[in-house]
């Protein structure tokens, strides 16, 4: 707090507040979230491919909502770490308390190569964010296995590899048509 | 449904980014007073009390529905809570409307509200967490899909931020009053999550709407005409799996239907007189019209681009200015159902659609996978008569 902030305010009663309180627990992942984080400690990312429709999930969730079935490590697949962006947004950040970017970022959408998985809310690096567009080939930017933590990694996890992957760069081949993206909105 | 039931109160605060005249429970207060005065009945007549907000981290007040009893009247009477993300005002709505027309209450208060300048939503919405993008980051792709898709020009997202803001200055209890709002001010405000713009996107305030839901026999009794609940229906889907469809989620496209069929409706677009639909970013207005089948294909801004959706279109769209004028988030949806209602009784004031007899409201939230919806006609018979 700056000394303004707690300076007697001059324009009549105070009236509200802020109050920061703090909140901290630990939240236990589940087996299979838990296993899909060692394998990204590992450097793999890998999903669950439903043994009834052959969608992939990623990170794997443990049955396929949509068949209603259980998905197991049978059901486990190692997904390639380069994909295709689908779709993006680039935010303009709102300055809340504890929010730490600055300047426009991206959050994309990405398909995986081969058997497919779709990973949202991805960053885009080494890319002006202007530049980043639906059909982008995009990589994995690896940490170095000592420096890989999956603290952010939750249960309700939309996609994250948060604390093992800082985002995608573009690999520099060519372009996907946008047209065959269409239905990969997500 | 067992037996019809009405709205016959209706009650809002007037809206704005900081409501610090009253606490919390005088907000609710506020808007439930209102509605009791318009159905002409006191606290002491009103049976349960349902009230919805969206997630308690926007205020930092949590399971308000116990603190806030004694303001609601409900010391004593039951009191329940209803959740379902931005879509909450209006399945609160629906499930004050349920316990009337199943018989088990015959007067029901239904409050919901948002004290957004109490919080910080998107801090909520982030978990706390940096990076967060906010609602309109997690939207903003999929307009663009739907740009793409339909082929749609850039211009209709400004065309429905100011036909929705000279809306809202008809309407007193909008936050935003923008009378003069230009296409050209929409296209040069600052981008917020590329393709919205500042002016696409809906404001943050705190504010809370109230309605009183009866049997027959107390909307016969009533001071005012009733709007009858002719159909109402709640969805949900999966906000991320394989080979969804964000654009055009099929948990909307089956609420649509099963709220027409309830009602009628076997052709929205002529026999709805008018529609509140939850219009948070300006790409929404078209892709509702497109999601729940009131338009084709490809012809949702078309609808926009000719002026149909206008307040004196033929089918007249958020005549009180909508979510992109006032959005104290839990109440946006109940503000819709409310807004449907005063215009088939009337009530509307300036912006009142003349002869309005056959209206739709709905409220969407999480990932566009949370829907509810209702149809509110005039009289039990509204449909039957466009047919």
């Amino acid at each position: 707090m700056s000394a303004a902030d707690t300076a007697p305010a001059e324009d009549g009663p105070v009236t509200m507040m802020d109050y920061f309180m703090q909140l901290e627990y630990h939240e236990l992942l589940c087996p299979v979230v838990r296993r899909y984080a060692s394998q990204l400690l590992e450097g793999r990312l890998v999903g669950h491919k439903c043994p009834s429709c052959g969608l992939v999930y990623v990170p794997p969730r443990g049955y396929c909502p949509i068949c209603v079935v259980e998905t197991t490590d049978a059901d486990e697949i190692v997904l390639a770490d380069k994909g295709t962006v689908t779709n993006y947004t680039v935010v303009t950040p709102v300055q809340y308390y504890g929010q730490e970017e600055t300047e426009p970022f991206v959050r994309a959408s990405i398909l995986l190569d081969g058997e497919g998985g779709m990973m949202n809310l991805q960053d885009i690096v080494d890319v002006p964010v202007d530049d980043v567009h639906v059909g982008m080939r995009v990589e994995a930017v690896w940490k170095p296995p000592g420096e890989r933590n999956v603290d952010e990694i939750s249960n309700r996890s939309w996609g994250s590899a948060e604390g093992c992957i800082d985002g995608w760069r573009p690999t520099g081949d060519p372009d996907v048509p946008a047209e065959q993206l269409r239905d990969k909105a997500f | 449904m067992s037996r019809p039931a009405a709205v016959v109160g209706i009650g809002q605060t007037k809206h704005k980014k900081k409501r610090d005249d009253v606490s919390l429970p005088g907000l609710v207060r506020e808007a439930a007073q209102r509605a009791l005065d318009d159905a002409d009945l006191t606290w002491t007549d009103i049976d349960a009390v349902v009230l919805g907000k969206a997630p308690d981290p926007f205020e930092g007040v949590m399971m308000p529905e116990l603190s806030l009893a004694d303001a609601l009247g409900a010391t004593g009477k039951p009191i329940m809570r209803v959740h379902t993300a931005g879509s909450v005002g209006g399945s609160t709505a629906l499930v004050a409307t349920h316990l009337v027309q199943t018989g088990v209450h015959d007067k029901v208060l239904t409050v919901a509200y948002e004290k957004q300048a109490e919080g910080n939503a998107q801090w909520g919405l982030a978990g706390g967490r940096s990076g967060g993008m906010g609602a309109g980051g997690i939207f903003a792709p999929w307009m663009r899909s739907y740009m793409t898709r339909s082929g749609a020009p850039e211009h209709i997202g400004w065309m429905v931020a100011v036909k929705d803001r000279r809306n809202a200055a008809k309407n007193p209890y909008a936050h935003l009053q923008m009378p003069d709002l230009t296409i050209e001010d929409v296209k040069e405000s600052p981008m917020l999550w590329e393709p919205i713009h500042w002016h696409e996107s809906c404001p943050s305030s705190d504010g809370a709407c109230a309605l009183v839901l009866t049997t027959e026999d107390g909307a016969k009794k009533a001071p005012h005409p009733p709007a009858w609940v002719l159909g109402t229906a709640m969805r949900s889907e999966l906000g991320t799996f394989p080979g969804r469809d964000p654009v055009r989620p099929q948990a909307g496209v089956e609420c649509a239907h099963e709220v027409y069929d309830m009602a009628g409706i076997t052709d929205p677009r002529k026999q709805c007189d008018v529609a509140e639909l939850y219009v948070p970013f300006s790409w929404y207005e078209p892709m509702w019209l497109e999601g729940h089948d009131i338009a084709g294909p490809g012809d949702g801004w078309r609808m926009v681009e000719s002026g149909e959706t206008q307040i004196d279109g033929e089918f007249p769209v958020n005549p009180s200015g909508g979510v992109l004028s006032s959005n104290p988030i839990g109440a946006s949806g109940m503000l819709r159902f409310a807004e449907a209602a005063l215009q088939v009784r009337g009530r509307a004031g300036e912006h009142q659609v003349p002869d309005a007899k056959v209206g739709l409201a709905q409220a969407y939230g999480g990932a566009a996978q949370y829907f509810a919806m209702w149809v509110v006609g005039a009289t039990l018979d509204a449909v039957d008569q466009k047919r």
